[in-house]
C-alpha cells in the first residue's frame, strides 16, 4: 500500500500524469474510486480485496479527458487496475478508445475480489469472474505492486448455470430470460458501469427512430438487454461490473460469458487479451467460421 | 376517470407554412363542448400530440380574444415536431392544456407597450399583440420589435402586413446581417442593435420579451441601460417538459417549476433563479 | 392510541384471508417487497435491512399506459384506462417505507390530481413493522424519521417477543381493515410497547436538515458537486430504487399501424438527456448539475414547494451506487 502511494505522490508531484484514478476505503468491507489529483490526497489511495470497481470505465469520461489537457501537452491518466481490469484497458486501446502511451496502469498480482461489498473475502464470497481466472498477473502494466496469493478455492456457480441453461429447450430458455428480464427497470446502470459501454449517444437514447422502446416492460427489456449482450459480443472482458450494478439481480454474466466462450470457440477470440491482435468485430479472416450467418 | 393526462381532440382546419422550417396550425376542437369550455390566457402553454410519436410543448399563438380557432406555431426540432410536420389538413391531433401562468395584461393595463421578438419566439408575443390589439383602447402606444434570421425566415408574415397597416402600432421588422434580399425594405441587424438605435423611452412602459437564449441574454442590459425596470421586463422561459403539470420533474430551475410557476417571469424574479438555464 | 396484542400466528391468519378475500398481500421476501400468495414464506424480521426496492412500483409503476389510441386515416380514438383497484396490504413495511406515499401525495396532487397515484393510493393498507437493525447507510433519524417511526403507517406492529407483536393502530383505514378480525386481537399494554421501542437503537443523526437546506441555497455554485460530476457514472439506479423518486417520461408506443398507447415511465435525473431540449441546448449539461439538481431536489426544493423531505433516510441510493457515492456523506459533510 505504502509503494503504491508513493508511486502515485511522485507521478502526480513530478507532473507525468494529471490524477490517479484509484480506490479509496470507505468502511471496513467497501472501498469506492477516487480521483486523486492532488499529491497530498495519495495517501487514501488503496489496494485490496474489496477493490470491485472496474475503473477503467472512467477513461473514456469526456470530462476527464479533457482535464488532462494543459497548454503545451496532454498528460498522462493513471490509472488502478486489477489484471482483469486491465483486459478493459487493453479492449479500450483495441477501439481506439485510448491510447496506451496515454495510459499509466498501475496493477498488481491479484487473487480474487469480494463478490460484493461488505461479504468478508473467501471462498464462499468470491466474485465468480475470479474462480476460473487465468490472469493473476496483468498482461500489461506499467508499475506492479502486490505479492503473488494463492486464490481461494470454490466451485464455478456461473459456469453450472450457463451450462444448465444450455441444456434447456428453446421454450425454457426463454422464459427463464423472460423471467429474469422482467424484473429490469431501465436504470442503465449496467451501461453507466460498462468500460466498454462508452458510446456518446446509446442507441436507446435515440428517438427518430425509436429503436429501443423506452418502457420497461417485457418488450422493452428484451430489446435493450438483447442488443446489449449483442453489442457486447465479442467485446466483454467479463469485468462483472453490469451484474454487481443490477439493483434487480439479473444475471447479465450469463449472457455475456455466453457470448464469450461463443466467441472463443468460433474465433479463438478472446476480448481485451492482446494489444496487437485487431478486434473480433473490427477484423475480417476469409478463414473466419460462418456458423453464426443465419 | 378523471385522467389529466388525457388530450382533446382537435382538427387541423388550416396548415400555414410561415418558413422553411415553421409552420402554424389552425385547430378545431372537434368536441364542440370543449370549445366552448376552453378558456386561456396571453402566454399560457398547452401540450400538442402527434399520437405515435408523443406529445410537445409550444404556447397558445392565437389570442384568447379570437375564439374561432386555436393557433400554434411550431419549428421542426425533433421527433414530435417532426411527426406534427408530416400531418395534413383534416388530420387529428391532441391538446392538454393550457397550462402555465400568463402575462398580466389587466396590471398593464394604461401602459405603453413594448414588444421584442426572436425568431420562434414571436409566437407567445403575437398572442399578447393580438389580444391587446382587440382591447386596443386600454393600452397607449405599442411598439413591435421583432427580428428572423433570414426575410425568408420571418413568420407571421399576414399578420405582420396587418400591424403595419395599423397607424396605431409601430412594428419594426429586422434580419440578421446577410439574410437581406435586395428587394427587403426593412431594419437589417440584430434585435439588441435595432433596440438601442429605436431607443424607446421606459416611461411607463413594459416590455414582453421572447427569443433565443442569447437574444435575451444581449437584449437585457440595453433595456437596462435605457432605463427599463426589471420588473417591468416580462419574457417566458422554455425549459423541457413532459407532463405540463408540475409532475415529471425536468423544467424546474432551482423550486420554480417552468411549467406552473411560469412560463412567463419577470426578469426581476428571474435574477433571482439559480443560473441555471 | 388503540394499542392491542396479536399473536404471529393469527397475524398470518389474517393474511391468509386478506389472499382468500382477492386481495393483494405484498412482503418484503428477499430483497423486494413482492406479491406474497403463500404466507409461510412471511418472515416479518425486524432486524432485516430494507428490501433492495421499495413498493413504490405498486402505485407509481415503473411503465403503464396513461391512454390508448385507435388511428384512422385522419381520425383518431382514444381510449381512457382502468386502474386495478385491488387492495393492497403491505405487511411489514419498514418505516422509511411506509412514510413514501405521504411524501410522493403532495406532488401527484399540487394542484393537478394524478388519479393514476391517487386510486392505487387509497386502496393501500400499510402495516408497518418496527425496524430494529440500521447500517452504515441509514440515516432515518437525520430526516425527521425514525426506526420506530408510525408514520405512513395505517397499522404498526412492535414484536414483543417471537410469537407476539403489539399492534398499534394509527389510523381510520387501519381500524376499519382490523375491525374483522377483533376476535385475535388482546388488549395491549402500551408500557411495554414503549419500553421496546424506547429502546431501540437508532442511527446517529448525520445532518441536520435545516443546516442542509440552508448550505444549498448558499452553495449552488461549489466545488463539491464538480468533484462527485467525475465520480458519478449517470445511471438512474438511486432514483429507481429511491422510495419517493417520483420524475417520469410520457412516450408514445405504436403496437401497430393503426393502435398504440401512451406510456408513463420512470425516469431519472441523472440521465444525460432528461433536460435535453430539442434543440439540442441542455440546461443540465455535465453530471455535475444533474448531481447537485438531485441533492437540491430532496433537501431544499421539495421543503420550498412542499414542507418535506423528499427523502425518507432509507439508504439504498447510497447502498446500491456502484460508485458508492453516500448522499449522506455528502449532505453531513457539505460546511467542510
Amino acid at each position: 500500500m505504502k509503494e503504491l502511494r508513493e508511486h502515485a505522490k511522485e507521478l502526480l508531484e513530478k507532473g507525468e500524469v494529471s490524477a490517479v484514478i484509484g480506490y479509496s476505503q470507505v468502511s471496513e468491507k467497501r472501498t469506492k474510486p477516487i480521483i486523486v489529483t492532488d499529491p497530498q490526497d495519495t495517501d487514501q489511495l488503496v489496494f485490496n480485496e474489496y477493490c470491485l470497481n472496474n475503473l477503467a470505465v472512467y477513461l473514456t469520461k469526456a470530462r476527464i479527458k479533457v482535464s488532462c489537457r494543459t497548454k503545451d501537452k496532454t498528460l498522462k491518466l493513471a490509472v488502478t487496475a486489477k489484471p482483469c481490469d486491465v483486459h478493459s484497458v487493453v479492449a479500450l486501446i483495441q477501439e481506439n478508445q485510448i491510447h496506451r502511451e496515454d495510459i499509466h496502469i498501475i496493477s498488481f498480482n491479484c487473487h480474487g475480489v469480494a463478490k460484493d461489498f461488505g461479504f468478508e473475502f473467501s471462498g464462499d464470497n468470491i466474485a465468480s469472474k475470479c474462480i476460473n481466472c487465468e490472469t493473476h498477473k496483468p498482461l500489461y502494466f506499467d508499475k506492479i505492486f502486490g505479492e503473488e496469493k494463492e486464490t481461494p478455492k470454490a466451485s464455478d456457480d456461473a459456469m453450472e448455470r450457463i451450462q444448465e441453461i444450455e441444456r434447456m429447450s428453446h421454450q425454457e430458455r426463454f422464459e427463464f430470460f423472460k423471467n429474469e428480464f422482467d424484473k429490469c427497470i431501465k436504470c442503465y446502470a449496467c451501461r453507466a458501469v460498462c468500460p466498454l459501454c462508452y458510446c456518446q449517444r446509446c442507441i436507446t437514447d435515440k428517438t427518430i427512430p425509436r429503436w429501443i422502446e423506452s418502457s420497461s416492460h417485457m418488450r422493452g427489456n428484451f430489446a435493450w438487454n438483447i442488443v446489449r449482450a449483442f453489442h457486447l459480443s465479442g467485446r466483454c472482458t467479463g469485468c462483472g461490473e453490469c451484474e454487481r450494478a443490477c439493483p434487480v439481480d439479473i444475471p447479465l454474466s450469463l449472457l455475456n460469458r455466453r457470448m464469450a466462450i461463443k466467441a472463443k470457440k468460433s474465433f479463438s477470440y478472446v476480448s481485451g487479451r492482446s494489444l496487437e491482435t485487431p478486434t473480433l468485430v473490427g477484423s475480417f479472416n476469409e478463414k473466419d467460421n460462418d456458423e453464426l450467418f443465419m | 376517470m378523471n385522467n389529466i393526462y388525457m388530450p382533446h381532440l382537435a382538427e387541423i382546419k388550416e396548415i400555414i407554412d410561415e418558413s422553411p422550417d415553421t409552420r402554424t396550425f389552425r385547430l378545431k376542437f372537434k368536441d364542440g363542448d370543449t370549445a366552448d369550455r376552453f378558456e386561456f390566457k396571453a402566454g399560457q402553454f398547452a401540450e400538442y400530440s402527434a399520437f405515435g410519436d408523443g406529445e410537445s410543448t409550444f404556447c397558445i399563438a392565437s389570442s384568447p380574444t379570437r375564439k374561432e380557432f386555436i393557433e400554434c406555431s411550431f419549428k421542426v426540432f425533433g421527433k414530435v415536431t417532426q411527426a406534427l410536420h408530416r400531418l395534413n389538413r383534416g388530420d387529428t391531433i391532441g391538446i392538454r392544456g393550457p397550462y402555465g401562468n400568463w402575462f398580466p395584461l389587466d396590471e398593464l393595463k394604461g401602459k405603453n407597450l413594448l414588444f421584442i421578438a426572436g425568431g420562434i419566439g414571436i409566437a407567445p408575443v403575437r398572442c399578447v399583440i393580438d389580444n391587446v390589439l382587440d382591447l386596443r383602447n386600454d393600452f397607449k402606444d405599442l411598439t413591435i420589435i421583432s427580428g428572423a434570421r433570414s426575410v425568408s425566415d420571418i413568420i407571421y408574415k399576414q399578420e405582420i402586413n396587418v400591424w403595419k397597416d395599423r397607424t396605431d402600432i409601430k412594428t419594426i421588422i429586422t434580419v440578421d446581417p446577410g439574410g437581406e434580399t435586395p428587394s427587403w425594405d426593412g431594419e437589417v441587424g440584430f434585435v439588441p442593435a435595432i433596440l438601442e438605435k429605436t431607443a424607446p423611452s421606459p416611461e411607463n412602459t413594459a416590455v414582453i420579451l421572447c427569443g433565443p437564449p442569447v437574444m435575451i441574454k444581449l437584449t437585457i442590459p440595453i433595456l437596462t441601460n435605457l432605463g427599463f425596470k426589471d420588473e417591468e421586463i416580462f419574457t417566458t422561459l422554455e425549459n423541457r417538459m413532459k407532463c405540463g403539470l408540475g409532475k415529471c420533474g425536468r423544467c424546474n430551475i432551482g423550486n420554480v417549476y417552468v411549467c406552473k410557476d411560469g412560463p412567463v417571469f419577470t426578469y426581476a424574479q428571474i435574477k433571482r433563479m439559480p443560473q441555471e438555464f | 392510541m388503540d394499542e392491542k396484542i396479536i399473536l404471529k400466528d393469527d397475524l398470518l391468519r389474517i393474511c391468509g384471508d386478506v389472499i382468500d378475500k382477492g386481495h393483494i398481500l405484498l412482503c418484503p421476501v428477499m430483497n423486494e417487497y413482492s406479491i406474497v400468495k403463500d404466507f409461510s414464506r412471511i418472515k416479518l424480521d425486524a432486524s432485516a435491512l430494507p428490501a433492495g426496492t421499495s413498493f413504490k412500483c405498486y402505485v407509481f409503476p415503473k411503465t403503464e399506459p396513461v391512454l390508448y389510441y385507435k388511428r384512422s386515416k385522419s381520425d383518431v380514438q382514444l381510449i381512457d384506462v382502468n386502474i386495478d383497484r385491488k387492495n393492497i396490504v403491505i405487511l411489514g413495511a419498514k418505516p422509511c417505507d411506509a412514510n413514501s406515499l405521504n411524501i410522493m401525495k403532495h406532488l401527484f396532487n399540487w394542484d393537478y390530481s394524478d388519479e393514476f397515484f391517487n386510486l392505487r393510493e387509497k386502496n393501500f393498507i400499510i402495516i408497518g413493522l418496527m425496524c430494529s437493525h440500521y447500517d452504515e447507510y441509514c440515516f432515518c433519524t437525520s430526516v425527521d424519521s425514525s426506526p420506530v417511526s408510525e408514520k405512513g403507517s395505517d397499522i404498526f406492529l412492535i414484536p414483543v417477543d417471537e410469537n407476539k407483536f403489539a399492534m398499534r393502530i394509527i389510523t381510520e383505514k387501519g381500524s376499519e381493515f382490523i375491525s374483522p378480525y377483533a376476535e385475535y386481537l388482546k388488549t395491549g399494554d402500551e408500557n411495554i410497547s414503549k419500553q421496546i421501542t424506547e429502546n431501540v437503537k437508532l442511527p446517529k443523526v448525520a445532518f441536520d436538515s435545516n443546516e442542509v437546506y440552508e448550505w444549498l441555497g448558499e452553495n449552488f455554485e461549489s466545488p463539491k458537486w464538480e468533484g462527485i460530476g467525475n465520480l458519478c457514472l449517470s445511471c438512474a439506479k438511486c432514483a429507481f430504487v429511491c422510495p419517493v423518486c417520483h420524475c417520469f417520461d410520457i412516450v408514445d408506443e405504436d403496437y401497430s399501424y393503426t393502435e398504440g398507447r401512451r406510456m408513463k415511465n420512470w425516469d431519472g435525473c441523472q440521465f444525460g438527456n432528461f433536460t435535453m431540449h430539442a434543440s439540442g441546448h441542455n440546461p443540465r449539461d455535465i453530471q455535475s448539475k444533474r448531481y447537485r439538481q438531485r441533492v437540491n431536489h430532496k433537501f431544499r426544493y421539495y421543503v420550498d414547494k412542499f414542507g418535506e423531505i423528499l427523502c425518507t433516510g432509507c439508504g439504498r441510493c447510497s447502498r446500491g451506487c456502484p460508485v458508492s457515492i453516500d448522499i449522506k456523506e455528502i449532505v453531513s459533510n457539505c460546511k467542510d
